[in-house]
């Protein structure tokens, strides 16, 4: 059964046929995304890489700098979630940790740790059990909408004194880019590498 | 046009492994996840979700978002007032883009799956596919909503500037934040399957 492909939007059954280049099978029915074309683990690992380095610089500098009459004050992504917590908000801080730092960073190990192995042919130690992690932390992943409310907090600031983007606003465009095109990549690729390995 | 349940077969929702449906509630053979069935069961808890999103969308756009002290002025901006604020500072396309995110999608995620349960319920025939595209528009607009939850949490870290300016989040945030999280996993909960199921 394995030439078969199910929608998981309407159930419909189709047979699968092979892709050409970057492309999305569409269900029939009710035309939601079923599948993409394959991929190489290699060039997943190589995007997960980058990610990891973004991921690193959005935590390492400053994400905006103000500057009013002689005071000048940073931003850091932590800073950003230690500021609710500071305002007794510690419920939305925790939110703002899982969005912002734990969902993407274990995402991005365990990513590594599946990426790396299956490179080399070898199938990764508790597989299953990573696979279905990163599929629980997907969802809550929020890096690109954060990115947008760097951009709005510029504009917003832009009135009352001198900002700038700092590197770490730089770190988290390159990271919400990496991340948008890991999940444009067939992780049925990764089953049927791990399933060969065995 | 055979679907799944026609064919006697069931596909994982996590690795997509197509095999035949087992009898009762089973775990997938190759990733250990759990294979649901078409349920019903999944509307019930879709209904408490949006419920409890609804009673949490009226404090979150009543309440304070964000208070702001720029010294003489102290001003307090509700989710809408401070939108009209980014207008007349001159930024109406961020603005737009704030309202849709911010206003309009969490409205439009109430109504629509709201839409979709009393369909769902009521097994209705009606445009099937539409009702599909709809609920998929929900799974790729519900997050950006959390949109003003981080722009407020940014705004409270770099405005420090002792007596000159200061920002601090308003009552708001939390109630405002738990409808975006509550959508969310109201939408998680609807099994989309069910708009499909012959009458």
């Amino acid at each position: 059964m394995t030439e078969l492909a199910v929608c998981a939007y309407c159930g419909a059954v189709h047979r699968r046929a092979d892709l050409p280049g970057r492309t999305t099978a569409r269900c029939v029915r009710c035309d939601a995304p079923l599948y993409h074309s394959t991929t190489e683990v290699s060039s997943m690992l190589g995007v997960a890489v980058i990610a990891t380095a973004a991921f690193a610089i959005a935590n390492a500098f400053p994400l905006i700098t103000l500057t009013a009459s002689g005071h000048q004050s940073r931003a850091t992504l932590w800073a950003a979630i230690m500021a609710s917590y500071n305002y007794r908000l510690p419920v939305v801080a925790a939110g703002l940790a899982l969005t912002l730092i734990v969902a993407p960073l274990v995402e991005l190990a365990l990513l590594l740790w599946v990426l790396v192995p299956l490179s080399l042919r070898v199938r990764p130690p508790g597989f299953r059990f990573v696979m279905r992690a990163m599929a629980v932390l997907r969802p809550w992943r929020l890096v690109e909408v954060f990115l947008l409310g760097v951009i709005i907090a510029i504009v917003k600031l832009s009135g009352l004194a001198t900002a700038v983007l700092g590197w770490g606003a730089f770190g988290i465009t390159v990271m919400a880019i990496a991340m948008a095109s890991l999940g444009s990549f067939d992780q049925g690729v990764l089953w049927r590498r791990a399933e060969e390995a065995r | 046009m055979k679907t799944a349940a026609d064919l006697g077969v069931i596909s994982c929702p996590l690795c997509e492994l197509v095999m035949r449906s087992p009898d009762g509630d089973a775990d997938c053979p190759r990733c250990g996840g759990f294979l649901p069935r078409v349920s019903r069961r999944g509307l019930t808890r879709c209904w408490a979700l949006v419920i409890a999103a609804a009673a949490l969308y009226v404090p979150a756009n009543v309440l304070p978002m964000m208070n702001t002290e720029q010294f003489p002025i102290r001003r307090s901006d509700t989710i809408l007032s401070g939108i009209k604020f980014l207008w007349s500072e001159g930024s109406w396309e961020l603005a737009a883009l704030v309202f849709a995110a911010s206003i309009l999608v969490p409205l439009t995620k109430l109504i629509v799956l709201g839409f979709l349960l009393v369909t769902s319920s009521r097994r209705s025939t009606w445009r099937p596919r539409v009702r599909t595209k709809l609920y998929r528009a929900l799974e790729a607009i519900g997050h950006w909503s959390m949109l003003d939850v981080f722009v407020v949490s940014l705004l409270t870290a770099v405005v420090q500037l002792g007596r000159f300016a200061s920002v601090e989040p308003g009552p708001a945030v939390l109630p405002f934040a738990s409808v975006v999280v509550l959508t969310m996993l109201a939408s998680a909960s609807f099994d989309p399957r069910t708009i499909w199921v012959k009458s």
